[in-house]
């Protein structure tokens, strides 16, 4: 039988074993590289954007408080009409969640985005993406008004 | 009181002594030391030594368009107008703005992340038009190509110049 104290420790693995499993999905420096050639062109090197180029520090977050929101990164024309293939444009909104989106994520946590998920979203892309980043917004801020704080 | 660390101190020294053994402090001592060895393998350090741009050996003058960075440039030289190929000229603003290849650096073998950054706010510069275009690709590509006035970020969108800035190496897929 276990000791109170062998419990404990395993206890303590588990959480480290979660984190695992999100982080073994993301090739650190492939997916900086292919932030670097596919979005920091126009994003900038620290997600913050310039001028008409939305943020994705501190913001990207956000759009995950709601289902239409999270389609929303994959069907935005610089995701899905990008180069990337969709297991590597998946790896590279997921290392953006985890590089810019800092406390802007659902404080009750996110599924991170599958290959699966993003070659079938981005069949779609979006062609009034103003129009419909403003609706998936209101609708967000509408549901949890603490969450508007981020827009 | 001292009685009483007397006591403590005796009592864990004897389940100290109930509980292991000489030859499992041994044991343990050998399972560290060879455990230390392999700390060095953990991808930490590996990550560590992967990420982020190095600064790659140079070769060749930054004022020649053959010089490796300028790779997919079309435009003015900043390193011919006051500037560098990392730098704006003074009294322009570099846009933040831009476009993004890789090019080859023949010094070390290895393909760099450059990003072409403009600098904008004066009137076109006029010294060292260079026209390379490698990986240049047409509008419809608009994160690729170099026929666009890249001066998108700036207060001013009149073009002066272009820089070429190492931001990363490539990785090798």
């Amino acid at each position: 039988m276990l000791s109170h104290r062998r419990a404990c420790h395993l206890l303590m693995l588990v959480p480290m074993l979660v984190m695992d499993a999100v982080y073994a999905e993301i090739n650190d420096a492939r997916a900086r590289y292919h932030y670097q050639m596919f979005c920091q062109g126009c994003h900038t090197p620290d997600g913050s954007g310039a001028n008409a180029v939305p943020a994705l520090k501190d913001r990207m977050g956000f759009f995950l408080n709601s289902q239409r929101g999270r389609e929303f990164l994959v069907r935005v024309p610089g995701s899905a009409t990008s180069k990337l293939s969709s297991s590597a444009l998946a790896e590279v909104l997921n290392w953006c969640l985890l590089n810019f989106a800092g406390t802007s994520v659902p404080s009750s946590g996110y599924v991170p985005y599958t290959e699966e998920e993003v070659d079938r979203l981005r069949q779609d892309p979006l062609q009034e993406i103003i129009q419909h980043r403003a609706s998936v917004i209101a609708e967000i801020a509408a549901q949890s008004p603490q969450g508007a704080q981020h827009e | 009181m001292t009685a009483f660390f007397d006591r403590l101190f005796e009592k864990q020294a004897r389940n100290l002594a109930q509980t292991s053994s000489r030859r499992g402090m041994l044991k343990k001592l050998g399972g560290v030391l060879v455990g230390a060895s392999a700390v060095p393998l953990l991808p930490v350090a590996r990550a560590e030594t992967g990420a982020g741009p190095r600064k790659p050996v140079e070769q060749g003058s930054d004022t020649d368009c053959d010089y490796w960075r300028y790779c997919a440039i079309d435009g003015f030289l900043c390193s011919c107008c006051g500037g560098s190929a990392n730098t704006c000229p003074p009294g322009t603003e570099m846009s933040p703005v831009t476009w993004i290849g890789t090019c080859h650096n023949p010094a070390d073998g290895r393909n760099y992340v450059i990003s072409y950054n403009d600098c904008c706010g004066k009137s076109t510069c006029g010294a060292c038009l260079c026209q390379r275009d490698e990986g240049d690709r047409p509008p419809y590509r608009p994160d690729k190509t170099n026929d666009i006035n890249w001066c998108l970020g700036t207060a001013s969108a009149s073009y002066h110049c272009s820089t070429a800035v190492v931001v990363g190496v490539a990785f090798d897929e």
